[in-house]
């Protein structure tokens, strides 16, 4: 039974995922100090949490079959500290979350630690809609505010956004068991401050201090400009119908969003609308004066979370500049080609290489005995007694196969 | 843990009185009760379980996996009873359960009864016969829902298809027909959206979806075989003569619009509880025959479809007919015709099936 659980459930957006890929590159090193990172994939966590709330993916949950179930028995066998990482979690409820806390070895002798990194909603909002761009929707920033602003939250986006960020709710639903000094809350700085300062703190949340850990992640989750999604959106409404989500994910997702369009930094970027500031502010202050009462372990400072004034010159991704969105759609178009081309050298490579083997095979037939035996059953075949030997020899063989 | 107030007393004691199998709406429930878990159930939960109640005679084994479930997916969480907690300044609203649209309550229950599904598993093998040497080589495609059934009964009797030199049997009817049958097919198989948003999508372009659309399919076969051994089948009738068979091969199954919804609720969950190949095999040999044994009336296209499912049927049938492959069967029948049946399938209905599935003898 492991003697101590981290056990990390979000906030997304909050460098959850350079956090993971840290833990995931290093689980050697953090295996030297009695700390399991339980995953023989980068995303093991996902697809456990995937499981555990029995969502459906995008057909990923066909891998994710028993992954939750899988994972906790990991974590009840190490004898040190589990840590588990998956910012989709935070939307559990509070039954998903109390199997998954019993799982852990709540209740059974584990000392079980809920970590919630969290980030200013001035920021998550504009970062949850790209979010939902980047993940096939198509629906407007002003459409998705409007949802998340419906005092009844019956959408499903609005259902989402709310269950993965309403701080005080995802707390009351994975945290309402724990006594407060088990539950950490580590908040992003804001924007501009000392690089590595997030990870000073997710450090010191998870006791990572003191570890010789490689930090030189490989992924992140990187953000687009206004006029970037923009255009993945208009892409989304022109190809979903005909791009499957097994080829939208390398291609837009990953080709276009992350390693094209984010490159694209000198463009506007999105924001919340400035009339939203108001709305927002009186929920922010309404959240912390909520989590100073309760009494949670803070990494950070709790007015983190109050956000940047609003910005000066707000750029609507729904009346984008056309001509940044231009510029935006030639780097994509230029990635495409070359990807495109990419593919072409590898299907030529590929065609050479089959034609290769193809005459390998036939050079292989030309091997005296092949021909002997090629001649043999030519001849045996323009006669009956021939053919019906033949019949014998193949029936013979089909039997002897079989039984083998 | 809930906190010890009036009014979550009122609600843990509407918990006991549903766990014994009463049937009070919250709103009329008065009496306190004393806590039975860490926290109160979801309002969705309560109330499918007293819906149970009224219908039937839950076991105690399923009245508790009910108030266990959480609705699976993206959608409204758990949510809390108006009057047993105050309305705070974060979280979804309370709610008075009754008022839940049942949407809310057949996720819950589609989750219970995938469960089930799981549980119960396979039906024992049917005897499969070994493969001919000589059969007749065919394949059948085409309508999947007209096609499968076929298949798989001429791989039981040692008819599998494939081979060389086989011909290709392109199954179709009227085009309406085959619109629903391909949200059915897409349903049972690796999951779809709700039939309004699936037509929808399918009106917007003007388009049968590809595994429906006969001319598409036997031109994609016709370069891969050549024309000469792709025949359009128009008529079921004539595919048993057609594969080499003297007795009848089964129709498709007579699945309701509720059936199918719920077929495609249930199936989204047990992609999670199951193996692709496992989920399949569940959703065929082990709901299937339980769904169409209920019967109800079948799904039809809504009429404001009409016009442009004609176009596109005239369409195709004029492109099979240039193309010049052998039709059997009138090539008018693949042009939309009136059938009776519901628009689309009903919440309420899809519920009172689930419901009923739940409560089947047997059941747990």
């Amino acid at each position: 039974m492991s003697k101590r659980v981290l056990l990390h459930v979000g906030t997304p957006k909050t460098g959850t995922s350079y956090l993971q890929d840290v833990l995931f590159r290093n689980r050697r090193t953090l295996a030297g100090h009695d700390i399991l990172y339980p995953a023989d994939r980068f995303d093991a966590h996902f697809l456990a949490a995937l499981d555990l709330m029995r969502l459906p993916w995008g057909g990923l949950e066909s891998e994710a079959v028993g992954a939750w179930d899988a994972l906790a028995e990991q974590v009840r066998h190490h004898r040190g500290t589990s840590i588990i990482s998956h910012e989709i979690l935070a939307t559990a409820s509070r039954a998903q979350a109390g199997r998954a806390l019993e799982s852990l070895g709540h209740g059974a002798g584990a000392e079980v630690h809920l970590m919630l990194s969290v980030r200013d909603l001035v920021r998550q909002i504009p970062a949850e809609w790209q979010e939902n761009v980047k993940h096939r929707a198509s629906l407007t920033y002003g459409a998705f505010l409007d949802q998340i602003r419906d005092p009844q939250r019956q959408s499903r986006i609005a259902t989402w956004f709310w269950g993965v960020q309403e701080l005080p709710d995802i707390l009351n639903r994975w945290g309402h068991d724990l006594p407060p000094e088990r539950i950490h809350l580590v908040t992003v700085p804001p924007a501009g401050g000392p690089q590595r300062l997030l990870w000073k703190r997710f450090s010191l949340a998870f006791g990572l201090d003191g570890i010789d850990l490689e930090l030189e992640g490989e992924r992140s989750n990187p953000s687009l400009g206004a006029p970037e999604t923009a255009l993945v959106r208009r892409i989304n409404r022109a190809a979903n119908r005909e791009l499957n989500p097994a080829d939208y994910r390398p291609l837009v997702r990953e080709l276009l969003a992350h390693q094209t369009l984010s490159r694209r930094t000198r463009s506007p970027r999105l924001a919340l609308p400035p009339d939203a500031h108001p709305w927002v502010g009186e929920i922010t202050r309404s959240w912390i004066s909520e989590i100073e009462r309760r009494g949670y372990d803070v990494v950070g400072d709790l007015h983190d979370l109050d956000g940047a004034p609003p910005v000066v010159r707000y750029a609507d991704p729904d009346h984008p500049s056309e001509k940044q969105v231009a510029a935006a759609a030639l780097d994509a178009v230029k990635a495409l080609l070359l990807e495109g081309a990419r593919l072409r050298q590898s299907e030529e490579r590929l065609r050479r290489e089959l034609e290769e083997t193809q005459r390998a095979l036939e050079r292989s037939y030309l091997r005296p005995t092949y021909r002997w035996r090629e001649k043999l059953v030519r001849r045996l075949q323009t006669g009956a007694t021939g053919r019906g030997l033949l019949k014998a020899y193949r029936r013979l063989r089909g039997r002897s196969s079989r039984a083998a | 843990m809930s906190e010890d107030t009036p009014g979550v007393r009122r609600a843990w004691g509407w918990t006991a009185h549903l766990l014994e199998g009463g049937t009070t709406p919250w709103h009329d429930w008065i009496e306190e009760g004393a806590p039975r878990g860490r926290y109160l159930p979801g309002a969705q939960q309560l109330e499918l379980l007293r819906r149970l109640n009224a219908t039937g005679r839950p076991g105690v084994g399923l009245a508790g996996r009910v108030l266990d479930a959480s609705a699976p997916g993206r959608g409204r969480p758990d949510l809390e009873l108006e009057g047993a907690v105050e309305r705070l300044a974060f979280g979804p609203p309370p709610v008075d359960p009754a008022r839940l649209p049942d949407d809310e309550l057949i996720r819950v229950a589609a989750n219970v009864l995938a469960e089930d599904v799981v549980a119960a598993g396979l039906p024992d093998q049917r005897h499969q016969a070994r493969p001919r040497l000589w059969r007749t080589k065919y394949r059948l495609v085409g309508d999947p829902v007209l096609a499968d059934p076929m298949r798989a009964a001429l791989v039981a009797q040692g008819r599998p298809p494939g081979g060389r030199g086989s011909t290709v049997l392109v199954l179709g009817t009227d085009a309406g027909t085959m619109l629903t049958h391909a949200w059915t097919a897409g349903s049972l198989a690796d999951g779809a959206p709700a039939w309004r948003d699936w037509l929808a999508g399918r009106a917007r372009g003007r388009a049968l979806p590809r595994r429906v659309d006969l001319l598409r399919t036997a031109r994609a076969w016709a370069e891969r075989v050549g024309p000469e051994r792709v025949r359009v089948v128009l008529d079921a009738a004539e595919v048993p003569r057609l594969v080499g068979v003297r007795r009848p091969l089964p129709g498709p199954h007579p699945l309701s619009a509720d059936a199918t919804d719920l077929a495609r609720r249930v199936g989204q969950v047990l992609g999670l509880l199951a193996s692709p190949g496992r989920k399949r095999a569940l959703v065929h040999q082990a709901l299937l025959p339980r769904l169409v044994a209920v019967g109800g009336p079948p799904l039809v296209v809504p009429p404001e479809h009409a016009d442009w499912l004609h176009a596109r049927a005239v369409r195709v049938r004029d492109g099979l007919l240039r193309a010049g492959y052998a039709v059997h069967g009138d090539p008018d029948r693949l042009l939309p015709v009136e059938r009776a049946g519901v628009p689309e399938p009903s919440d309420a209905g899809v519920l009172a099936l689930a419901m009923r599935l739940l409560l089947e003898p047997g059941e747990k």
